[in-house]
C-alpha cells in the first residue's frame, strides 16, 4: 500500500505541472496531504505510539484539511482564479517533473546507502526539485507559497526516506510548516493583495536603489 | 534530615540545570504582559526586567562555562561571548527603540507589539547561541525569522510589506534547504550510532562519517543560513529588510542575528573539521567569502540610501569572517574577533543613523548634508564609527583584518590581493558617502527643523566604538581566553 500512495503522490506532481487554475493547486495540496497520511499510516507504525498518532493527526488535519482550507480562504479573498503568468509551456513543465523523478531515482541508487529508503527518496527529492522549479516559473506570490508547500511536503517525505529514527524532527518541521508556510505567509498575501491590489511579484520591486 | 540533604541538592541542581528554559518562560511572561497590558509603565518595567535577566544569564553562563543546561543547551565559549555582546546591544537597542517610538508614533498598541516582539526576538537568538542540538538550532533560527518579520513590518507601509514578504519567504525557503542538509547529516549520524543530533556527539562521530553526505549537508546548511549571515548566495532579502526596518531593529539584525547565522555555520564547520573533507569545505568558504565581498563592492557603487550602505558593508565584513574560517588556524580566531568587533561598530552606526534620521526628512544620501554643523557631537560619533567600520587604526577591526590578511599571505593565497583591491574601493565609497553627510551643503527644505539634539543619544555609540578600540588595542585576558576556548576543538 505504501507504494500505491507514493505513486499517487508522484502523480500529483505531474498534475501540478498540468494545472493552471489556482483552485486546482489547493485541491492537489489537499490530495498530497492525504497521500502523506496514507504513507505514514502504512509505514511508520513501528515508532512510538504517541509520535505515530501525533504525525498521523498532523498529516490528516494540518496538511489535508487546515492548510487547503486556509489557502482557499486566501484565494477567495484575493479573487484568484487562473494563474496565467507562467512563461514556460505546460509541456515543458511535465518534462521537468519526469526528469526530476528519473534523476532522483538514479541519485538514490547511486547513493546506495542502507539508511536511505529508495522508495521515499525518489519522490521526496523530485518533489523538492519541482517545488523550486514551481516557484521560479510562477510570478504570483500565492503560487510561490504553493511551491514552498510542495518543497515542505518533499522534505517531510525525505525525513521518512532517511529513516524514522527522529520523529521529533518531523513533528517540529510540520508545526513550523503551518506557522510559517501557511498562516503567516497567507496573512501577508492578503495584506499584499489589499495594499497593491494584485498578488503579482512584479509589484514588489520598489526597494531597489 | 541529613539523609534528605543530597536529594534536596539534586533537586536544586536539576532546577538550575534548566536555566535557559527558565529564562525563556520568563521572557514569554514579560512579552505577553506587555502585549496584553498596553501600558507604558508595564512596557518600561518589563523591558528593564528583561535586560537585567539577560545580563544575569550572561554572568551565569560565564560561571558555568562548558556545562550542559539540560540536554538541549550548553554554555560553550562562543555562546557566552555572543550572549555578552547581545546583552549590551539589547540594552542600547531598547533605549534607542524608546526614542524611535517616541518620535514615530503615539499608538500604544503598536508600541506594545514592538516591545513584546523585540523581547521574543532576542530570546530566540539567545536560545540559538546556546542550542546544543542541531534540530533545536534550526527551530530557533526559524523563530528568529518569524519575530524579526513582525518587527520589519512595524511601520505598516507598502515598502515594509514588500520587505517583510521577501524576507519571510526567502528565509523559509532557505531554512527548508538547511533542514534538508540536517536530514542528510542525520543519515550519516545514525550510520555511526548517533540518534539525537547533539553537536558533542556529532563532533565525536564525525571522523567516521561518509564524506559525500557531510559535503552535501555542509553546502545545503551553508546555503540555507546565508540568509541569516548575509553572505552569498541568499543575501538579497536581508539587505531589503535592513533598508526598511527601524534602526534599533537594524542594529540587532545586522549584528546579533548575523551572529546566529555564524553560530550555525561554525557548528557545522566544527563537525566538518573532524573529517578529511575540511580542505574542500575551506575552499567552498573561501569562494563564498570572496564572492560576498565582490558583490558587496559592486552593490555599494549603486546604493543611494544609508541603510543599504550599512547593510552591504555588513555583507563585506561577513565575507571577511567567512574568509577567516576558510583559512583555518589563526584565521578562525580572527573571524570570531572580527564578528564581535563588527557587532559593536555596526550597531553603533545604526543607532547613529537613527539620530541622523531625526534631523532630515529623508534618509537618502542626496537629501542629507552639513551634519557637522547640525549636530557636532553626533557627527564626531559618526566619524569615529566610520573610522572603526573601515578598519582604520585604532579600530579593533584593523587588528582582526590584519590577522586575516597575515594568515592569507602566510598561506600564499594570492586572492588576498583581489580582496585588498575590493576593500580599497569600499573604503573610497563609504568615505565619499559619509563625507557628503558630514560636509555637503543641504537645502533648508530637506531639514527637519523641529528636531531637537539629544546629547544622551550618542552615549551608546561612544561606548561601543570605545569598546572596539579598547578590545583591539588591549584585549583583557578573559576575552582572549574565551575566543581561544571557542576554537580549542580545532587545535
Amino acid at each position: 500500500m505504501t507504494y500505491l500512495f507514493i505513486i499517487l503522490y508522484a502523480i500529483t506532481l505531474i498534475y501540478f505541472a498540468l494545472s493552471e487554475r489556482v483552485k486546482k493547486f489547493v485541491w492537489l495540496l489537499c490530495m498530497q496531504g492525504f497521500m502523506l497520511f496514507g504513507i505514514v499510516f502504512f509505514s511508520l507504525h513501528k515508532i512510538e505510539i504517541f509520535d505515530f498518532i501525533f504525525i498521523l493527526t498532523e498529516t490528516i488535519l494540518v496538511k489535508s484539511l487546515i492548510v487547503p482550507w486556509f489557502l482557499n480562504k486566501v484565494r477567495k479573498h484575493n479573487q484568484l482564479k487562473r494563474i496565467q503568468e507562467t512563461s514556460v509551456p505546460v509541456f515543458f513543465s511535465i518534462i521537468v517533473v519526469v526528469l526530476s523523478l528519473i534523476f532522483s531515482f538514479f541519485l538514490s541508487n547511486f547513493l546506495n546507502s542502507n539508511q536511505i529508503h529508495t522508495k521515499y527518496f525518489t519522490v521526496a527529492f523530485a518533489s523538492i526539485i519541482f517545488g523550486i522549479y514551481f516557484i521560479i516559473i510562477h510570478k504570483n506570490i500565492f503560487s510561490h507559497v504553493v511551491g514552498y508547500l510542495i518543497i515542505e511536503n518533499g522534505t517531510f517525505l525525505l525525513s521518512l526516506a532517511v529513516g524514522s529514527v527522529m520523529p521529533m524532527m518531523v513533528n517540529l518541521a510540520i508545526l513550523l510548516d503551518v506557522l510559517m508556510g501557511v498562516l503567516v505567509l497567507g496573512v501577508f498575501i492578503n495584506r499584499i493583495g489589499d495594499a497593491f491590489e494584485s498578488t503579482k511579484i512584479d509589484q514588489l520591486s520598489s526597494l531597489k536603489d | 534530615m541529613l539523609s534528605k540533604a543530597p536529594k534536596l541538592t539534586n533537586y536544586l541542581v536539576l532546577k538550575i540545570n534548566m536555566m535557559i528554559f527558565i529564562f525563556i518562560i520568563f521572557a514569554l511572561f514579560l512579552s505577553i504582559s506587555i502585549f496584553i497590558s498596553r501600558n507604558k509603565l508595564v512596557n518600561y518595567f518589563s523591558v528593564s526586567l528583561f535586560s537585567i535577566a539577560l545580563f544575569a544569564l550572561t554572568i551565569y553562563s560565564y560561571i558555568h562555562i562548558n556545562q550542559f543546561d539540560s540536554i538541549y543547551y550548553k554554555f560553550d565559549a562562543l555562546g557566552v561571548l555572543l550572549t555578552a555582546v547581545l546583552s549590551l546591544l539589547s540594552l542600547f537597542s531598547f533605549y534607542h527603540s524608546y526614542l524611535y517610538l517616541k518620535r514615530k508614533s503615539n499608538n500604544l498598541k503598536q508600541k506594545a507589539q514592538y516591545y513584546s516582539t523585540l523581547i521574543l526576538f532576542i530570546t530566540a537568538m539567545i536560545s540559538a547561541y546556546f542550542a546544543e542540538n542541531l534540530a533545536l538550532l534550526w527551530v530557533c533560527i526559524e523563530a528568529t525569522s518569524l519575530f524579526v518579520s513582525i518587527l520589519i513590518f512595524h511601520s505598516r507601509t507598502k515598502d515594509a510589506l514588500e520587505a517583510t514578504w521577501k524576507y519571510l519567504f526567502i528565509s523559509s525557503v532557505g531554512l527548508a534547504i538547511a533542514f534538508i542538509g540536517i536530514l542528510f547529516l542525520s543519515i550519516v549520524a545514525s550510520q555511526n550510532g548517533v540518534n539525537n543530533l547533539n553537536f558533542t556527539n556529532l563532533i565525536q562521530a564525525a571522523q567516521n562519517m561518509d564524506i559525500l553526505w557531510v559535503k552535501i549537508a555542509f553546502v545545503l546548511i551553508l546555503t540555507g543560513l546565508s540568509v541569516k549571515i548575509s553572505i552569498f548566495p541568499l543575501y538579497a532579502v536581508a539587505i531589503d529588510a535592513k533598508t526598511i526596518a527601524a534602526t534599533p531593529v537594524n542594529a540587532l539584525m545586522s549584528t546579533a542575528l548575523v551572529n546566529v547565522g555564524f553560530v550555525g555555520i561554525y557548528r557545522m564547520y566544527l563537525i566538518v573539521a573532524q573529517t578529511t573533507t575540511l580542505i574542500w569545505a575551506q575552499h567552498v568558504l573561501m569562494l563564498v567569502g570572496v564572492l560576498s565581498i565582490l558583490i558587496a563592492t559592486i552593490q555599494l557603487t549603486r546604493v543611494r540610501r544609508f541603510k543599504r550602505l550599512l547593510a552591504f558593508s555588513s555583507m563585506e565584513h561577513m565575507g571577511i569572517v567567512t574568509i577567516g574560517l576558510a583559512i583555518g588556524g589563526v584565521g578562525v580566531y580572527a573571524a570570531i574577533l572580527h564578528l564581535i568587533f563588527h557587532s559593536f561598530v555596526k550597531a553603533g552606526m545604526f543607532f547613529q543613523l537613527g539620530a541622523i534620521r531625526n534631523h532630515f526628512k529623508s534618509i537618502w544620501i542626496k537629501d542629507t548634508g552639513n551634519y557637522f554643523k547640525i549636530n557636532p557631537l553626533g557627527a564626531i560619533a559618526l566619524l569615529l564609527g566610520v573610522i572603526s567600520i573601515l578598519a582604520i587604526p585604532p579600530s579593533g577591526l584593523f587588528v582582526s583584518e590584519l590577522l586575516v590578511f597575515k594568515a592569507l599571505f602566510f598561506k600564499n593565497y594570492l586572492i588576498a590581493i583581489l580582496v585588498l583591491i575590493l576593500l580599497s574601493i569600499i573604503i573610497y565609497i563609504i568615505i565619499k558617502r559619509f563625507a557628503h553627510l558630514l560636509y555637503a551643503d543641504v537645502a533648508d527644505d530637506l531639514l527637519n527643523k523641529e528636531a531637537q539634539i539629544n546629547p544622551y543619544e550618542n552615549i551608546s555609540q561612544f561606548i561601543l566604538f570605545g569598546l572596539v578600540i579598547y578590545l583591539g588595542v588591549n584585549p583583557p585576558l578573559f576575552f582572549t581566553d574565551l575566543i581561544h576556548a571557542a576554537i580549542a576543538i580545532l587545535n
